[in-house]
């Protein structure tokens, strides 16, 4: 590993967000910031220019982490991972997001995904089929030519 | 009633009743002579007119409600039927007109229309209402799932003590089976019926990252269970697994650990099977907490769990009474 990735956490429920910093730093990454509402995350994001930004759909300023994550893939260059209870109301391109783990997710599942990420950003391409709970959008299937034949989770 | 001459020019009138005076408000003197067109107005539909002329032009008898209008200018429902007469020779000579304000019955029905579709446009709101409100309600057990999880893993970490952590685990582990059983639930479209190989899938891969060591070897038939019994039926087959993972499968060293659902019977049948060491001397357990939650859960769902030599190890069997 060359370099530790950094993390961004964009959730306004602040005990999640310190749970998800455990888990950030037990991944090998390092959490370089904390936004409750889209935008902080959006400032925060451009700002600390962060590897991976985990974004929560309903914020303190209501259903706005769609749009917070598009801005932050697209202007920031983030790859962002929605971490939501909601993810039948997710658009079909996940709005730039590289994928999705749905909430109620266990820390297993959020270290694996996490440790999943940071080898397809540090390859360039994915070590095998993502881990369960860790669904990938289309464009980072193939961005990653990520092994879909592997049973579904 | 009225007459028209159909030889003469335009068809006028030659007749007009009182019924018909009545209804039109015209004098007598002011429709003799004329054709009738002099009632339609603004709002007439045309193509009832256009069926009613082409009538007319052959010779036919029709029916048709047209909206008249009054010589004060209100409109009224007329319903309208013509019959043509005929002379000796078979000849056209006149038109009857008899005319009925049905204003009244066209009022009622467009009402009934209205009331209708206002019954439908309520129904749809409502059913969208309905969906909204399931989906917030989802939303909200699972964001507290969510904190429920978080806050046990968060206390997990600063507890020292390793009884009590065993124990926060083992909360842990079983509110993630609820967890797990939630996101299913509503990720399928049925919301009444629960997968239960694709939970055990889901509970597997969730557990086995732990402890790469065991191999894991699952043939799970698709068995569908009522949804009220999925959290039950998830929390008892979690116990099984925990117990096989702690009490089977020692830590560091390879085991294996297989779990088969299939349906046998009228019965579905769950074994949960480890390579470990098996039943104690003289076959039964110490009443640990994992083992009396899991018989109250068995007992919930009318089923049976017994445990048997595997060979090696143990092998826990639910049999739960099949559904339909």
């Amino acid at each position: 590993m060359s370099r530790p990735l950094s993390v961004l956490i964009v959730e306004d429920e602040v005990l999640l967000a310190v749970e998800l910093g455990f888990l950030v730093r037990e991944a090998g990454c390092v959490e370089v910031g904390h936004a409750l509402d889209s935008a902080d995350a959006v400032r925060l994001a451009q700002d600390l220019k962060p590897d991976i930004a985990l974004v929560d759909v309903h914020l303190s300023d209501g259903p706005t982490g769609v749009d917070a994550a598009r801005e932050i893939a697209e202007q920031a260059g983030a790859i962002v991972l929605f971490m939501t209870a909601n993810v039948k109301r997710l658009p079909d391109d996940l709005a730039g997001a590289c994928g999705v783990i749905g909430k109620p997710y266990s820390d297993r599942a959020v270290r694996r995904a996490l440790t999943f990420l940071a080898r397809c950003l540090q390859d360039g391409a994915a070590p095998g089929p993502p881990p369960p709970g860790l669904a990938l959008s289309d464009s980072f299937v193939g961005r990653w030519g990520v092994d879909q034949t592997a049973p579904a989770a | 009633m009225i007459i028209v001459d159909a030889q003469a020019p335009d068809m006028p009138i030659v007749f007009a009743n009182d019924a018909f005076l009545n209804m039109s408000g015209y004098r007598r003197d002011e429709v003799m002579g004329r054709n009738c067109r002099f009632l339609q107005g603004p709002d007439t539909d045309t193509d009832v007119i256009k069926a009613l002329a082409n009538a007319i032009a052959n010779g036919e008898p029709t029916n048709v409600d047209v909206l008249n209008y009054r010589k004060d200018g209100e409109p009224f429902w007329n319903a309208l039927q013509i019959s043509p007469v005929r002379d000796a020779k078979g000849q056209l000579v006149y038109y009857i007109g008899s005319q009925v304000d049905v204003t009244a019955r066209k009022a009622a029905e467009a009402a009934l229309e209205a009331a209708a579709a206002e019954q439908a446009r309520t129904a749809q709101q409502a059913l969208a209402d309905r969906t909204a409100l399931l989906h917030e309600v989802d939303h909200r057990v699972k964001n507290n799932l969510q904190l429920i999880t978080s806050l046990l893993v968060l206390q997990t970490r600063r507890t020292l003590d390793d009884a009590t952590r065993a124990a926060l685990q083992s909360m842990l582990s079983r509110v993630s089976a609820i967890a797990t059983v939630h996101r299913r639930l509503f990720q399928s479209h049925d919301l009444e019926r629960f997968d239960v190989a694709t939970f055990i899938r889901d509970l597997m891969g969730d557990v086995s990252s732990g402890r790469e060591e065991v191999e894991i070897h699952l043939d799970l038939e698709r068995v569908d269970i009522p949804a009220a019994q999925a959290a039950p039926l998830a929390l008892a087959v979690n116990e099984l697994v925990d117990n096989a993972f702690k009490h089977g499968l020692t830590p560091g060293h390879p085991g294996r650990l297989s779990i088969q659902v299939r349906r046998l019977n009228g019965h579905y049948v769950i074994e949960v099977c480890d390579d470990g060491p098996g039943l104690p001397e003289g076959g039964a357990f110490d009443q640990g907490f994992g083992l009396t939650i899991t018989n109250l859960l068995a007992q919930q769902l009318r089923a049976t769990l017994t445990f048997e030599a595997g060979e090696p190890g143990l092998r826990a069997i639910l049999k739960l009474p099949a559904h339909g």
